[in-house]
């Protein structure tokens, strides 16, 4: 489908097609979160529900010649908002 | 002098005393009257130095010459030079005795003569500007009678003792406090002279009780006097506190107040300045009356101590009223010195010096008036009791009510003033902003509230309001919305609940908003009058949106401008192009399909495609979400059916509107056009499960029929069916929950919308669907999964009612031939089935181990198993009994014998057992009862 014929006329619109889906958010921090999407605004403020956040944490102290090693922090919550200001981006999930 | 009318006989007098004073004349300087009683004593601080020069500088040294003097020769003759003389002389007298200024004492023999000369003649001659001086220091200074200035009381005791009998003279030259052995004198020399007193003794006690009345009084006067003093002191802090407040308020000055002096507000301001001093005033002043009452009432405490002291006696009083003869002396001396005792012992301030200042009156009025009020109030009460001899019980509940009533009034008093401050305290900003102020502001937020479509800008507040509104049971109908005609209107959000002061407000701005909306229309209305349009809109609209700008947008459905929303384009246009090609074909399908031949359309004309990628899905689901948005606000506009014209309009658009939504459904694409097919694939997401429900409303029966069919046809590719196998592993991932999530979406929303269509269906419609579904899809699959036993139940069961109401007219009678055609679909369908009865259960699949003392979660997902198994027994002839009671038997058994055996964790969990095999028994015409173990 071309662009005009799918309506999808600005960025916000791919984003709006993912309402009530789940998607992949990647947040500043280096955090990542996956949820359903529920609602959005123009500073990508996002409320996300059955939501899994992954954290990674680079260890740096402790670690030889500079290899630090990553760890990775999951936490679920049912319900989230998610600030704007903290989206790096959002995408549907991958699908295999 | 002549000039001024005084007699020369004054100057001659006055120039007798010059020279009678002999030994200086420079003593005239004495209108300084440093050696008078009335000398403050000035003198004696002046600081003088730098004399040392003064002897040469005057030659004062030497004998003074005559050439200065002009005075001495010109006494006698010249008027005018003994006027000057003074003046000159009053210097060399400082140059000659320094010494006398410092010590004034030295002086005073010479001066008393005259100063005490010292009469208003004197002063009219005496020229010097400081002749009047000592004479206001004397007025100002000299004190009638010591006395009578700090001991009032004692010096009334006097006069009221001077008053009275003879009996009270020994008491009268006695201010002092007396020894216990002259009183005890004085209680001997009475006693003898008691019978001589007795005839007097009725007067005497006239004259008694007005002691004690005037005594009372002494105090009152006191209680002033002590209350003055407190005053001075807290006038001095109140200073203070005034200064420190002051300072204050320049610190904080409230908003708008500090640079306008252009402003023409500026009277306004500097009005409110000086109303905001005054409030600060009043709250001193309300301090300061807090103070005051917390005194008065220490005061009256003290008062009713002291009466309590003096009514103790009042059994004397009594008993002496009934034998006067015998005790009453005593007794009156003793009160009478009791009450003096009390008097002065209660009054350490009497002895002191205090002078009352006459700034701290102004305070006292109210106060006073109202201790005065009290006291003269009890001191009367008690004044009564005393002459009516009342019972002491009596006294004591008087003296408690008036205790209470004081300390009610205090409460009453201080809550007023509290209040008043608060109110004083917020009218501060009173007045900060005139009327058009405030109706400048409101224009400007009512501008921001009017859209062009306020039912669907208040959109969940309106639904909110008619959700609640229905669940209350009212049944007002009206929208809370304000329109205005065509320009738009304002959403009004819930209505107001509850009888506050809210509703007022409410009700207030609908009706500025009304009134500034007329007024507005009226401007527009003379403008276009006046000017035709041509300079409307040149400065720019006035109703900006700018605030909800941008989250709002995008979430918006604007009804008017398609092609504003993002989703709803020409695309659909093309697509339904293509599907036109096909629709002929399609419909062929549909209704080959509902006439359960079991065929495929044919496939002439096919094209094929390849299914619709996830996202054109959701492009196509975004698009029918706005259809559907619209038709339902379409649905919420509808017009008075009594309105043709506008009725056939809407009509018109609302089955446009559905037509559109019909075809970006894709239900008439034709079946084999893709795997999934496009309708099926809309239904893959939640979302468009869940919009079904909300679209079929709006769709004919026919086209429901023509659903429900490509339904049943592609049920094997949903993707609940083709996914359900997750359900039967029991970890915990997200796919299981998205697919449990996906599952119970279809069956709260896809079922529940054919559920209707399904329930109302003929027996010849059943079992075409039942074939549909036998020939199209691995039915042994779909039975294992929720959503395909769900509908094989509705189609059971569905029949099972058909079957039974056939007796009925009402039903339309099924031909034998659709029962026979219907009896081979359910043979097929039982056959096909047979081998997999077992893994129709949930439980059977995915065994779960499940620790003691939980209760099986297996229990109830077994229980639509259970209940479709029993709908099937139904149906079923006895040779397809024994075949389901075979293949059941052991899981039958099983149940229940760990019911009987007690294996169950809970009563619960045993009831939920013993119903489910009992659902199926009974549809065999057995009980669990009856199977012997």
């Amino acid at each position: 489908m071309d662009p005009s014929a799918s309506g999808i006329q600005e960025p916000f619109d791919l984003i709006r097609l993912s309402l009530s889906e789940r998607v992949f958010v990647k947040l500043r921090g280096d955090r990542e979160l996956t949820g359903i999407l529920h609602a959005y605004d123009g500073h990508m403020n996002l409320i996300l529900s059955d939501v899994e956040e992954t954290i990674m944490i680079v260890d740096t102290e402790g670690a030889p010649d500079g290899q630090g090693t990553v760890n990775v922090a999951k936490r679920r919550m049912e319900m989230l908002f998610v600030r704007g200001d903290g989206v790096i981006l959002v995408s549907p999930p991958s699908r295999t | 002098m002549s000039f001024f009318g005084l007699q020369q006989t004054d100057l001659e007098q006055d120039k007798r005393k010059f020279l009678e004073s002999g030994l200086h004349e420079s003593e005239d300087v004495a209108v300084y009257t440093w050696g008078e009683d009335s000398y403050d004593g000035l003198g004696d601080a002046l600081q003088e130095g730098g004399d040392e020069l003064n002897d040469e500088t005057f030659g004062g040294s030497g004998a003074v010459g005559k050439d200065f003097d002009f005075s001495n020769p010109a006494l006698p003759e010249d008027k005018r030079v003994s006027h000057d003389a003074p003046q000159v002389k009053r210097e060399q007298s400082v140059d000659k005795e320094p010494h006398q200024h410092q010590q004034p004492s030295s002086l005073r023999p010479s001066q008393p003569s005259r100063s005490t000369a010292h009469s208003l003649e004197a002063i009219w001659d005496d020229k010097s500007p400081f002749s009047v001086l000592p004479r206001m220091n004397s007025t100002s200074r000299a004190s009638p009678a010591p006395s009578a200035k700090f001991s009032p009381f004692a010096s009334e005791t006097f006069s009221n003792a001077g008053q009275q009998s003879v009996l009270h003279k020994s008491n009268q030259p006695q201010p002092r406090v007396r020894t216990l052995q002259e009183i005890e004198a004085e209680m001997l020399q009475q006693r003898s002279a008691a019978q001589r007193q007795q005839e007097v003794l009725l007067q005497q006690r006239h004259h008694e009780e007005e002691h004690i009345r005037l005594a009372q009084e002494q105090e009152l006067q006191r209680q002033q006097r002590i209350y003055q003093q407190e005053q001075q002191q807290l006038q001095i802090h109140r200073l203070l506190q005034q200064q420190r407040e002051q300072q204050q308020h320049m610190r904080t000055p409230p908003p708008r107040m500090l640079p306008v002096s252009q402003s023409p507000r500026f009277l306004e301001h500097q009005r409110q300045i000086l109303l905001l001093q005054q409030q600060q005033e009043q709250q001193q002043q309300q301090r300061l009356q807090e103070l005051q009452e917390q005194l008065r009432f220490e005061e009256i405490e003290r008062q009713m101590v002291a009466q309590m002291t003096l009514q103790q006696n009042p059994n004397q009083y009594a008993s002496r009223r009934a034998v006067p003869n015998l005790t009453s002396p005593e007794n009156q001396v003793l009160q009478h010195q009791q009450l003096q005792r009390r008097q002065r012992s209660q009054s350490p301030v009497t002895g002191s010096n205090i002078t009352p200042i006459q700034d701290n009156m102004s305070y006292l009025p109210q106060n006073i008036q109202l201790q005065q009020r009290l006291l003269s109030e009890m001191t009367q009460a008690e004044y009564m009791r005393d002459i009516q001899g009342a019972s002491q019980a009596e006294q004591e509940a008087l003296r408690a009510e008036a205790m209470r009533k004081i300390v009610e009034a205090e409460k009453m008093e201080e809550k007023r003033r509290r209040k008043a401050a608060k109110i004083a305290h917020m009218a501060r900003y009173n007045d900060l902003m005139t009327q058009s102020d405030k109706d400048f502001i409101t224009r400007i937020q009512v501008s921001q509230l009017v859209t062009q479509d306020p039912y669907a800008d208040d959109f969940y507040a309106q639904v909110y309001g008619a959700i609640l509104r229905s669940r209350m049971g009212l049944q007002s109908q009206d929208e809370r919305v304000i329109k205005f005609g065509s320009g738009g209107g304002i959403g009004l959000g819930l209505a107001q609940k509850g009888g506050n002061r809210r509703p007022n407000a409410m009700q207030r701005m609908e009706q500025q908003v009304e009134r500034i909306v007329s007024n507005a229309r009226k401007r527009e209305e003379e403008k276009g009058l006046h000017s035709l349009h041509s300079l409307q809109g040149a400065l720019g609209k006035t109703s900006g949106r700018s605030y909800k700008a941008a989250p709002r947008q995008l979430l918006q459905v604007d009804a008017s401008n398609p092609s504003a929303s993002p989703t709803i384009s020409p695309a659909h246009a093309h697509i339904s192009k293509s599907s036109n090609i096909n629709e002929s074909a399609a419909k062929e399908a549909a209704k080959l399909g509902r006439e359960a031949l079991g065929t495929a359309a044919d496939t002439d004309n096919l094209v094929r495609k390849e299914p619709l990628t996830q996202r054109e899905v959701l492009i196509i689901l975004e698009r029918l979400y706005d259809i559907v948005l619209r038709v339902e606000q379409l649905r919420r506009d509808q017009p008075l059916p009594e309105d043709d014209e506008s009725s056939r309009e809407w009509q018109k658009e609302y089955d446009s509107l559905v037509d559109e939504l019909w075809v970006e459904l894709r239900v008439m694409v034709p079946l084999e056009t893709s795997h999934p097919h496009p309708f099926i694939s809309l239904l893959t997401p939640t979302k468009g499960k869940k919009i079904l429900p909300r679209l079929t409303r709006h769709l004919s029966s026919e086209r429901m029929l023509t659903l429900l069919t490509l339904l049943v046809a592609c049920f094997s590719q949903l993707d609940v069916i083709r996914q359900a196998s997750v359900l039967d592993s029991n970890e915990d991932s997200r796919e299981h929950a998205d697919v449990e999530r996906q599952t119970q979406a279809f069956l709260g929303s896809v079922m529940q919308s054919i559920l209707p269509h399904v329930s109302n269906a003929s027996l010849r419609l059943v079992t075409g669907l039942l074939g549909l579904l036998l020939d199209r899809s691995n039915i042994a699959a779909i039975a294992q999964s929720k959503p395909g036993l769900a509908l094989l139940t509705l189609f059971l069961s569905r029949v099972e009612v058909i079957k039974q109401t056939s007796g009925s007219e009402l039903a339309e009678i099924p031909s034998s031939e659709e029962q026979l055609q219907w009896q081979t679909m359910f043979d097929h369908l039982f056959e096909l089935l047979a081998p997999y009865f077992i893994y129709l259960f949930p439980s059977t699949r995915a065994p779960i181990v499940v620790p003691p003392g939980h209760s099986n979660p297996a229990d109830i997902a077994d229980q639509p198993v259970w209940q479709f198994l029993a709908a099937l027994a139904l149906h079923a002839v006895i040779e397809q009994h024994q075949v389901l009671v075979t293949s059941l038997r052991e899981k039958v058994l099983d149940i229940i014998l760990s019911v009987n055996k007690g294996w169950v964790a809970s009563e619960e969990e045993r009831q939920t057992k013993l119903a489910n095999v009992n659902l199926f028994l009974h549809a065999l015409g057995l009980d669990s009862s009856q199977v012997a173990l």
